[in-house]
């Protein structure tokens, strides 16, 4: 194998694939490298944990055709600290040369044939809109779960809608429904599992501007884009009945300006520390948020609101509730209550498409 | 112990200086020495402490504790509520909980917590190498073997996996599948298990003792 390249664009490649590298070691030490298969001009680059391979196609002047695997970690190390300009790759017996400049590095090989053979993405394509995708996602993504011991609520749920697709995420403190109208991916009542570590690796791939193919296997999902392709295990299992959660009327309605919240809750978190919450008193007029840490200190702040019910405190967890805030969009936002302790809805004024869930945090 | 409820002023002086304006406190003075100011509130942290060794003078109206680093801590008594003293006797010491065989008890009485559908067989389930701690069965019949531990790490899995070794033996079992439980996994230990085909799964001791988190769920 043998190729020139510019060093900016075999960068990008090598780093975005190298995101899907095994980090854990694992039963195969091959999946701590990238592979790389050059055909013509063509080289793609891959790196897999098998749960997750994300694909990177470059454009390079090649020389002669091969595949090979180098150690993920070292390759984009290097190719980021030579210098800008041309880079030269070979590869000879065990080793692969490369060099830029004045300087030149010579790696170890792992060998190509022990890289397993990833699956092929399934036939039945569908298309979507990249833009809308990608701000969906970073709407549901903060809601799922980060807790490996309950793999579900790691996943981001797409189901199928009467009038399109929904994308759904839950840790069982928040929950995040966007709605995607008139995107047909899946019908009747059919629905995916689709870790969020993926589609969060997808998010960063993907291009504003970008068609994106989604190829649904039975046990995998492939995302396509201008030369980059994500492959993603689907997790296996039943998503809680979320539907059940959402619920249909709240008495009390709090309007306000989305980035004065947003702005006034950065602030008063800043003496929310040891896990203590934030406290939000509705008032006419007027919303107080409240935050106390015993032997630190208080902060309060006073931000104009509508609001329309009986005066209540309520508490929540201040990045819960700043994420919430921070992805749900829109100049005003509603907050809907029951009381202290049921669950509270955060919406976008004049638009259904979002929707976050937030429980409360019980205080004395 | 001695506790006394007074309206004060506290004032520190030492490595920095601190004041505690007029309010009603409570003053404890333990055996060994320490003074601790508390208000009604704050958990288990006192708004102002000196550690032994010191020296408490009293006067009227005044106590000062002072330690060898030079330190001064300045209780100004304005009004005392009430003052008692009361032997505690030898303390026994923290007995942590947690403990393995209470983790088998509890998931024993509730093995949905490990697995929707699960229904216990029996504790202590006897192998030739010594019993596993649960040996439970899912809706379909499937027999599944669950080890135990606080902190689930390699030599766990290494354990199981000899006990499912044995069990799959038993022709009125197999086949007998693994799960790992315990308050944390280690990660070495999860990917052990995940290799060897043993589903893992990582207990909230608190809620399986029916502790309520502040943290309120949405399910």
């Amino acid at each position: 194998m043998k190729f020139r390249c510019e060093r900016e664009a075999l960068e990008r490649a090598l780093g975005l694939a190298s995101r899907a590298v095994s980090t854990r070691g694992g039963s195969l030490p091959v999946l701590s490298g990238v592979h790389l298969a050059l055909v013509g001009n063509e080289l793609r680059i891959t790196g897999s944990d098998l749960d997750l391979t994300i694909s990177v196609g470059v454009e390079v002047a090649g020389d002669t055709d091969g595949i090979t695997v180098l150690p993920a970690k070292l390759a984009s190390d290097i190719v980021r600290a030579v210098a800008d300009g041309k880079v030269e790759f070979a590869v000879e017996g065990e080793e692969a040369h490369i060099s830029a400049g004045r300087s030149e590095f010579s790696l170890r090989v792992i060998p190509a044939d022990e890289f397993p053979q990833l699956p092929e993405p399934a036939a039945n394509a569908v298309q979507l809109d990249a833009a809308v995708f990608r701000d969906a996602l970073r709407q549901v993504i903060p809601a799922a779960s980060a807790d490996d011991s309950r793999p579900i609520l790691t996943g981001v749920l797409m189901a199928a809608e009467s009038d399109g697709l929904r994308l759904v995420a839950t840790d069982s403190y928040r929950l995040a429904v966007r709605d995607l109208p008139g995107t047909s991916v899946l019908t009747g009542d059919e629905s995916v599992l689709v870790p969020s570590r993926s589609l969060n690796e997808l998010a960063r791939v993907l291009d504003a501007g970008a068609e994106l193919t989604l190829r649904l296997g039975e046990h995998d999902a492939t995302f396509e884009m201008a030369g980059a392709r994500v492959t993603t295990r689907l997790i296996e299992g039943e998503f809680p009945n979320y539907r059940g959660l959402i619920p249909a009327s709240q008495p009390n309605r709090l309007t306000v300006n989305r980035e004065l919240l947003l702005d006034a809750v950065r602030r008063v978190r800043l003496l929310a520390q040891e896990a203590t919450p934030v406290r939000l008193i509705m008032k006419p007029d007027i919303l107080e948020l409240v935050a106390v840490t015993q032997d630190v200190g208080q902060a309060h702040e006073a931000v104009d609101a509508s609001y329309d019910g009986a005066e209540l405190t309520v508490a929540f967890n201040p990045d819960y509730l700043l994420q919430g805030i921070d992805v749900t969009g829109g100049d005003e936002v509603t907050l809907e209550t029951v009381d202290e302790l049921k669950p509270a809805l955060l919406r976008m004024v004049g638009s259904d498409e979002f929707l976050y869930l937030l429980m409360p945090v019980r205080v004395s | 112990m001695r506790l006394v409820i007074a309206r004060c002023t506290v004032d520190y002086d030492g490595r920095l200086t601190a004041h505690l304006p007029t309010a009603i406190r409570l003053i404890m003075v333990k055996a060994d020495g320490c003074v601790a100011i508390h208000a009604d509130g704050g958990a288990y942290k006192p708004l102002n402490w000196m550690n032994a060794p010191n020296r408490l003078r009293e006067e009227e109206g005044t106590w000062t504790v002072t330690n060898p680093k030079g330190e001064k801590l300045t209780i100004a008594m304005e009004e005392v509520l009430a003052d008692s003293d009361h032997d505690l006797g030898i303390d026994p010491g923290l007995q942590k909980d947690g403990v393995e065989s209470h983790l088998q008890e509890l998931l024993a009485a509730n093995p949905g917590a490990l697995r929707h559908g699960f229904r216990l067989v029996r504790r202590e389930y006897p192998t030739d190498i010594g019993p596993v701690d649960l040996l439970c069965r899912d809706d379909e019949g499937n027999a599944f073997a669950v080890e135990i531990k606080r902190r689930g790490e390699i030599d766990g899995v290494e354990q199981l996996t000899r006990y499912l070794d044995f069990l799959n033996r038993d022709p009125t079992l197999r086949p007998v599948r693994g799960v790992f439980a315990a308050q944390e996994i280690k990660p070495q230990a999860k990917v052990l298990a995940t290799d060897r085909d043993i589903d893992w799964v990582v207990v909230d001791y608190d809620e399986l003792r029916g502790i309520e988190s502040d943290e309120l769920r949405l399910f």
